[in-house]
């Protein structure tokens, strides 16, 4: 079988409306006029097909009833696929299938449009309030790996947005939570429903912003204020607490932000110095494959993109494809293979 | 399928099982194909996560992103240690270029999506709240693929929620609806399924209610 040379005379129908084939079209010659009807107006619509033009793709691939009729206005030359024929066809002409996926993708946007317009009843969130709310879920079910992802990425995309703060406060929580109970365990957080501990002994649910301690909550403060972008204030916050000596766990955490603090206000050499430091002092670092990152990361802003390159590397030989670094380092070589061709 | 794919190796990323891959309202600018390992689509409900469907390697999500950088509308999770293709606007045209396979999938994902919001679209359209319900689950009788196709009595494993959904309606106004239509024994509520009597009075009734608005 081949795709098929037809004819059809003037006034003529190549197909109706509600039919179910799966034949596919093109236009050699002639005029040929789609009619179908508005779906929101009913009114008569009618779209000629250029020379050239595939018709009834979308209804025979997906094998719905053709959304209109194909008319005949005057003497037409067409070519009959099937849909096997088809896919074989445009498998050799991927120009063709970019093109209908242009199109389509246009209808597709087009209708999205008009659905989302008659959905009025239903109560719009906006995807700042949304993403907060996710986080929210995953939290309230203890799913802190999920909550943590959330809000990170709250922060990310809304760093001084409305719940810039409790989303900071949130992912000191839920880092506290994972830590301290585990995934899936843990007291109810929330205000929702609170349920009365029986056991004697079980953890008693308190309010978490009581149970961090002074330094902590210092150390969540600049962890706030980096989600705002606001570095410089972030990073007097990370100083104290790499300063004090109550808190060890904090005090190393805060080196580290202090690196990352000192990157975003592209002190570049202080940055290095400072996750060099980190390294030296602690080798056995669980951040240390990201804390070598930035020195990378220095190095390329300082134009220096052969040491970049050494660092990569040897991140590379100590991470899993499974850690996120690794993604980030790959990303990384690739952006500086190109700058180098 | 013969896809061409060692070539598009650097494309390729990785997710742990049980990592999020993206969540409803996250600004989306890149979609995926998946090449091991499923992956589950699933909306927060309000204090439920409900999924929306399991893809198993060869399938495409997120692809909406490619339209606009509209946030997302679910949430997608690894189910398993995934490894997929990450499409985005910029990598878009040489992968399809090399793929007509993968260009050809998306085509007929495309299909499908416009067939389904037209579909969505023509039940928002009816005024008659009755009418749109019914319509409701005219819709996923046809979608229904394969399904049980014999007799007027249709059974739907579905929720009020869903069909809420569907029709555009606030939770409880469609609970009104199908509440009377109970009362009516045109339908059966049961947890986990719901009965119509007749689909074809449906039908009947849906088309009446169409037809005054074409007017």
């Amino acid at each position: 079988m081949a795709p098929k040379a037809m004819t059809f005379k003037a006034n003529s129908v190549i197909y109706f409306k509600g039919d179910i084939s799966d034949k596919i079209y093109i236009l050699k010659s002639g005029k040929v006029s789609m009619n179908s009807e508005d779906i929101e107006t009913g009114q008569e619509v009618r779209d000629l097909i250029q020379t050239g033009e595939f018709f009834g793709v979308k209804s025979a691939l997906g094998k719905y009833p053709r959304e209109e009729s194909a008319v005949v206005l005057s003497d037409a030359e067409v070519i009959q696929f099937t849909v096997p024929e088809f896919e074989q066809f445009v498998a050799q002409n991927t120009r063709v299938i970019m093109k209908m996926l242009k199109v389509f993708s246009n209808q597709l946007r087009r209708i999205h449009a008009r659905v989302s317009s008659l959905l009025v009843t239903e109560e719009k969130t906006d995807p700042e309030s949304g993403l907060f709310g996710i986080g929210q879920y995953y939290l309230n079910k203890k799913m802190y790996a999920q909550a943590l992802y959330v809000f990170r990425r709250y922060l990310t995309y809304y760093p001084s947005g409305k719940f810039a703060k409790e989303a900071a406060n949130n992912i000191a929580m839920a880092e506290q939570y994972a830590q301290k109970y585990g995934q899936g365990k843990g007291p109810e957080i929330g205000s929702s429903t609170p349920i009365p501990d029986k056991r004697p002994t079980g953890p008693t649910p308190v309010a978490v912003r009581a149970e961090l301690s002074d330094v902590a909550k210092v150390y969540y403060n600049g962890v706030s204020l980096f989600g705002q972008n606001k570095f410089q204030e972030a990073l007097d916050e990370f100083k104290k607490v790499a300063e004090q000596k109550e808190d060890e766990e904090y005090a190393v955490k805060a080196l580290f932000e202090i690196g990352r603090c000192l990157f975003q206000l592209k002190q570049f050499d202080a940055a290095i110095r400072q996750f060099s430091g980190l390294i030296q002092k602690y080798p056995k670092l669980p951040d240390l494959p990201e804390a070598l990152y930035y020195i990378g990361q220095c190095y390329e802003e300082k134009g220096e993109g052969d040491r970049a390159l050494g660092f990569y590397k040897k991140i590379l030989t100590m991470t899993t494809e499974a850690d996120p670094v690794q993604r980030k380092v790959k990303k990384a070589l690739r952006a500086l293979e190109e700058k180098s061709k | 399928m013969n896809l061409n794919l060692a070539a598009f190796e650097r494309f390729a990323v990785r997710f742990q099982k049980g990592d999020i891959i993206f969540v409803e309202y996250e600004p989306g600018d890149s979609f995926y194909l998946i090449q091991s390992g499923r992956v589950q689509i699933s909306k927060i409900m309000g204090n439920i996560e409900k999924t929306l469907d399991i893809l198993y390697p060869g399938e495409i999500f997120g692809e909406m992103a490619i339209l606009e950088e509209a946030p997302r509308s679910a949430n997608a999770i690894a189910l398993d240690n995934v490894k997929a293709l990450e499409f985005n606007r910029a990598n878009f045209e040489i992968l399809m270029r090399g793929n007509p396979a993968i260009a050809l999938k998306l085509l007929k994902l495309f299909t499908k999506r416009i067939y389904d919001q037209r579909r969505r679209f023509m039940i928002l359209t009816l005024d008659d709240i009755q009418a749109r319900v019914m319509d409701v689950f005219l819709m996923l009788a046809e979608t229904d693929a394969g399904g049980q196709q014999e007799g007027e009595k249709r059974e739907f494993k579905t929720t009020i929620d869903d069909i809420a959904h569907w029709a555009g309606l606030p939770t409880e106004k469609c609970r009104e609806v199908i509440n009377h239509f109970m009362n009516q024994r045109r339908i059966e509520v049961l947890p986990d399924k719901i009965i119509v009597k007749n689909l074809n009075e449906f039908a009947r009734f849906v088309n009446s209610r169409r037809k005054n608005l074409a007017t």
